[in-house]
């Protein structure tokens, strides 16, 4: 008999991220503070904000390229947050996947109003924030997803691959995306709209199995 | 074009379009009307977040500079002290200003739009209408009116709410038509969701109408309305809504 020994030692790399038991619990902790938000203690706002805003400022940023506009965003972002809190389902969606949705439309909608200049620039161009922090295990928002979706969109044509993956991290339109790539609109369309079928039903097969 | 034809645009792959942000215009404003409206239309867009949030992951994070919670919390405080939590549920009567700063805020409004009601509002501080005065509980069958100052004339377009019957009078006997630019009048909703519109004013006349459902549950005591100046006929199909010229809010009488 082999069973398993749970305390079984295993020669394993030196970890210097939290266990993932750590990042299940600062999930939790994030989850019911956003849950006391919603219910109106504004203090859990400053408790999210400590947990959340590495990651969030890191998205406003991607989307406007710009720091003073990505804290100006970041700011709407969590005043909007303890405006809405109730918009948030806790039994529907992790907190940290939710947020990082609410932060990247409001980026998003900043960068429609037109106030910003360029806006975001291309992933290979991205300039590298001087202060860029990586992301403590507790701010991923599912690796496992991650791997899924990654793997529906290799099935991808190449151009709906890499318009799909545009428009999420620039946050550009159709009609930005078609200038930017000089093909007409309808081209442009067609590319992301055949891409998007093909998304879909992949991801759902997935969900299915 | 047999390149389109050849794809069905149904509401799932909307609800993508709507989740990655690649819509504009016309298309923007109807993909945030279902969202608003449709549960199975939000639930299909909330699906598509919760694929695609994955990738944020792959933005590195950063430390903004620390200025940007005490704004937060600045502002966060001055949103108490006007409305306490326990009444947050309950936002129809709130202050001019607190109202439209929570309208920059909300993703239900084209960004234009928003940014010029914004900068009206700036430079027209003296404009703010009569809701001050507004008394704080409205029957809810009560009339509603606004009468919105246009520009620096001194006319006013006159908007009558019955709630019994559904109906709104619009009434633009004092205006003219300048035979270039029509007006729009737009239901702003108090829950952030999308402008409805009114449709165009024709100067000079009265109009009646009844109120389609999806609008008549957004209108209350407090609601406001703009009026934007577009191209004769109304808000083309595609672009933004045009200038924000004049502005108001629905009062119990």
């Amino acid at each position: 008999m082999n069973a398993p020994q749970p305390g079984a030692p295993m020669a394993e790399p030196p970890q210097p991220s939290p266990t993932a038991d750590a990042a299940t619990v600062a999930r939790e902790e994030l989850r019911a503070a956003m849950v006391r938000l919603a219910a109106g203690d504004s203090a859990a706002l400053e408790e999210i904000y400590s947990a959340t805003r590495v990651k969030l400022f890191g998205i406003c940023f991607r989307i406007l390229g710009d720091r003073k506009e990505a804290e100006d965003a970041l700011q709407d972002v969590y005043v909007n947050l303890w405006q809405r809190a109730d918009r948030y389902d806790p039994q529907r969606a992790s907190p940290i996947s939710w947020l990082a949705t609410f932060a990247r439309n409001r980026a998003i909608d900043r960068l429609r109003t037109g106030k910003v200049r360029g806006g975001a620039v291309p992933v290979e161009e991205a300039a590298p924030l001087p202060d860029e922090t990586p992301l403590a295990d507790a701010l991923m928002v599912d690796a496992e997803r991650d791997a899924q979706i990654h793997k529906c969109l290799k099935g991808l044509d190449d151009n709906a691959q890499t318009y799909i993956r545009a428009a999420f991290f620039e946050g550009r339109t159709y009609a930005q995306l078609a200038e930017a790539a000089d093909v007409p609109l309808g081209t442009m369309k067609s590319w992301i709209r055949r891409g998007l079928m093909k998304l879909r039903a992949c991801l759902e097969a997935s969900e299915a199995a | 074009m047999s390149q389109e034809t050849d794809i069905q645009r149904d509401d799932p792959m909307i609800a993508a379009e709507y989740a990655l942000g690649l819509l504009e215009g016309e298309d923007l404003l109807e993909a945030r009307g279902k969202a608003a409206s449709d549960p199975a239309f939000a639930q299909r867009t909330a699906w598509w977040d919760n694929w695609f949030a994955p990738w944020t992951d792959e933005m590195p994070g950063a430390e903004p500079g620390a200025h940007v919670w005490d704004a937060i919390a600045a502002r966060v405080s001055a949103d108490e002290a006007q409305s306490p939590p326990s009444a947050a549920s309950n936002v129809v009567l709130l202050d001019m200003e607190r109202k439209l700063r929570r309208w920059q805020w909300t993703a239900g409004i084209t960004s234009a739009a928003a940014a010029l009601a914004l900068a009206l509002f700036v430079t027209a501080p003296g404009s703010a209408p009569v809701s001050e005065e507004a008394p704080l509980i409205a029957a809810a069958d009560a009339p509603l009116m606004a009468s919105i100052p246009i520009g620096d004339t001194p006319l006013r377009l006159g908007v009558t709410y019955i709630p019994a019957s559904e109906e709104m009078l619009v009434s633009a006997s004092g205006l003219s038509a300048d035979g270039v630019h029509d007006h729009e009048l737009w239901l702003v909703p108090a829950d952030g969701s999308p402008l409805q519109s009114l449709g165009v004013v024709v100067p000079g006349e009265e109009r009646r109408m009844t109120l389609p459902t999806e609008i008549a549950s957004n209108v209350g005591d407090g609601v406001e309305l703009v009026l934007t100046r577009e191209p004769i006929g109304g808000k083309p199909d595609g672009v933004d809504a045009g200038p924000v010229v004049a502005q108001g809010a629905l009062d119990a009488v």
